[in-house]
């Protein structure tokens, strides 16, 4: 998901064109001279010029001095395997939050859960032997702590916990 | 005084902040040992948790799980050259070169004995600055408070191992999604697209939650597995310390004030810490051609360094409501929804929380050389566990602590956006932690800022005219304008040096 600065850049400034005419539409507060408007035009203008800013490369001369994430960087960076909808693959664990708005109240937590754990363990290379044990194990686990213990109302939907 | 000391110790000393804080502990070494798992996620994804304990117990478990993990980031550090938290990256290497030369026992001892120096040296300068600066603050006007949340905002910037215009972008990010809510001067639905979901604005945590933790993930899944640690058997890991302290005092007081410095300004928290106290102890070093071969003195001071910045950022979180790094952001929201809301009168009026909180920092830090000592027998196995297997658990804490902040499900809907939001930025060069910063202090800044303006009834003057205000905002230009000037100097140098060159 790198992205040229230009493209980053631009989006920033209409963004922060956007945020600062939507905060000059804003209705002033009657009899005051500063409202609901003030900040929003500011954020937004600067916003915008640090987007420019970025377009014309100003400041990227303080880049890259070390690797942004040094994190797991092991010996062996063996090379992943490559294709084209490799890199979509990042996008799995927003998408199975959504999947679990849209799913929970009908399905209830258990099975939702069930399903997000056994797709993402998946997604990260763990055999069946691990990812279904660990799929219907561990929402129950979650759900012991967090709906017995601390009472959060966790939806039962179809499949009702024995607690 | 002495009554307050014994309050808060009636304070700690119950059941639930004793197994919490217990809890929180493991948590925190697990957390941290794991290859990928920040301190700063650790922490994030306690929060919901807190909302369930009493307010101490609930700041018990932040201290404790925050305290361990920078430490217990340096085990796959030292055994596997892949540091457990971002924290500990800056010595990674130098630490897996002691081991190769069968050194581990020493480089691990370091980090144990010297962090939790460090954490108490941290604790020492929070009770040692926050109450006179507290005095001070009491008699801050709104005009000192926006000045003051500037300079926060600008220090978080300045100090980002990325172009600063790219962390002012991120900044202002963050307070533009503050803007979003009814909870503005004019109480008029602000950029809530008719979304009665947003009416209450952007919580905070569940930000924080996507921008640290589910963002985590989805790096993860681009990333090769780190390989499995080596089973191997450890001698005794304290031997040696002591000599070790007497021979390196010096760094190690420095690589304590290093960090407490560090943690005191806004923005810059442990991993920024040990990056300088590393540079510091080889620059300074007597024998800096023995570093990255395996020498301890860098891990003295940086490991010193980094549990220090822990303790002090909370001076100006506990003072102004201002984050001194990113853990300390969601301890600011713990704080806030325990009714601790942070402020000087914080300190004349809940003195004796206060003293709790110094406390339990200082029996965290001790606690921490025994279980740590524990910890670095049992990592071989804690290290086991495939990321596979934990991944998954952290998405589904993801999903469920989101939900329990508000009972809500847009709560999940909001760490999904982030979590998106902050891989990309991360992606693209631009530092979350100025965003975060951002988030937490929207509401602040534009409070001061518009009250500031109405008093000021549209003259600028009354933003200068007094004493502090005009001290606090020459530094807060300052800093604003120092990447211009450097930007302008390298311009002008470059030129001259390529002339120079050509000759």
């Amino acid at each position: 998901m790198r992205l040229p600065d230009s493209v980053t850049g631009s989006f920033l400034v209409v963004l922060g064109a956007a945020a600062a005419y939507g905060g000059y539409i804003l209705p002033p507060v009657p009899g005051q001279p500063v409202g609901p408007n003030v900040f929003p035009l500011v954020i937004g203008s600067g916003l915008a010029l640090c987007g420019l800013a970025i377009v014309f490369g100003i400041g990227h001369s303080f880049e890259e001095e070390e690797e942004l994430i040094p994190l797991e960087d092991g010996q062996a960076a063996a090379p992943p395997p490559q294709g084209k909808l490799y890199g979509l693959r990042a996008l799995l664990p927003p998408a199975l939050l959504l999947f679990y708005v849209a799913a929970a109240d009908r399905l209830g937590f258990i099975i939702t859960a069930a399903i997000m754990v056994y797709v993402t363990s998946t997604a990260l290379g763990a055999k069946w032997k691990l990812a279904l044990p660990l799929a219907a194990l561990s929402p129950f686990a979650i759900h012991l702590i967090f709906g017995k213990l601390l009472r959060v109302p966790l939806p039962a939907g179809l499949l009702p916990t024995p607690w | 005084m002495l009554k307050t000391l014994l309050d808060a110790f009636a304070l700690i000393s119950t059941w639930e902040v004793i197994i919490s804080m217990f809890a929180a502990s493991v948590y925190g070494l697990v957390i941290g040992s794991l290859p990928g798992l920040s301190a700063t996620m650790a922490t994030a994804l306690l929060v919901p948790v807190t909302f369930y304990l009493s307010p101490i117990a609930a700041i018990a478990t932040i201290v404790a799980a925050s305290s361990m993990a920078i430490f217990s980031g340096d085990i796959p550090g030292a055994l596997l050259r892949i540091p457990g938290t971002p924290a500990s990256a800056a010595y990674a290497d130098e630490a897996y070169a002691m081991t190769r030369k069968g050194q581990a026992e020493l480089a691990l001892g370091a980090g144990v004995w010297f962090s939790a120096v460090g954490g108490i040296a941290g604790v020492l300068s929070l009770m040692i600055l926050a109450p006179p600066l507290a005095e001070i603050a009491l008699s801050f006007s709104t005009f000192e408070y926006f000045w003051l949340a500037l300079l926060g905002l600008m220090c978080a910037t300045l100090v980002a191992r990325s172009s600063p215009v790219k962390a002012i972008a991120g900044m202002f990010l963050g307070l533009l999604v503050s803007c979003i809510g009814i909870e503005n001067p004019g109480g008029v639905p602000r950029f809530t697209f008719g979304l009665t979901d947003l009416f209450g604005g952007i919580e905070p945590i569940p930000a924080l939650v996507g921008v640290f933790a589910v963002a985590q993930v989805m790096r993860a899944m681009l990333t090769p597995e780190p390989p499995p640690l080596p089973r191997r058997k450890f001698g005794s890991i304290m031997a040696g310390q002591w000599r070790l302290t007497k021979l390196y005092h010096w760094q190690m007081t420095r690589g304590n004030i290093v960090g407490i410095i560090i943690g005191v300004l806004p923005g810059a928290g442990a991993d920024m810490a040990a990056w300088v106290s590393y540079a510091m102890s080889k620059r300074f070093s007597k024998e800096p051609e023995k570093f990255g071969t395996g020498h301890v003195e860098g891990l003295v001071e940086a490991g010193a360094s980094n549990n220090a910045s822990i303790a002090s950022g909370w001076v100006p979180s506990l003072l102004f409501g201002i984050p001194g790094d990113t853990i300390a952001a969601i301890a600011i929201g713990v704080l806030y929804m325990k009714g601790l809301n942070p402020g000087p009168t914080l300190f004349t009026e809940k003195a004796s929380s206060m003293y709790a909180i110094y406390l339990m920092f200082i029996i965290a830090n001790i606690m921490m050389i025994p279980l740590g000592i524990a910890m670095i027998r049992v990592a071989a196995y804690i290290l086991l566990a495939p990321r596979s297997a934990i991944m998954p658990i952290i998405m589904l804490c993801c999903a469920v602590g989101s939900f329990a902040i508000g009972n809500n499900m847009f709560g999940v809907v909001t760490v999904a956006a982030f979590g998106v939001i902050g891989y990309v930025m991360e992606a693209n060069g631009y530092p979350v932690a100025a965003m975060v910063l951002g988030i937490v202090m929207g509401t602040m800044v534009e409070q001061a800022f518009v009250t500031s303006l109405i008093k000021s009834d549209g003259s600028i003057l009354p933003f200068f005219e007094r004493p502090v205000a005009a001290i606090l905002a020459a530094m807060a230009i300052g800093a604003l304008l120092w990447p211009v000037m450097v930007w302008v100097w390298r311009k002008v140098k470059q030129p001259q040096a390529a002339a120079a060159t050509s000759r």
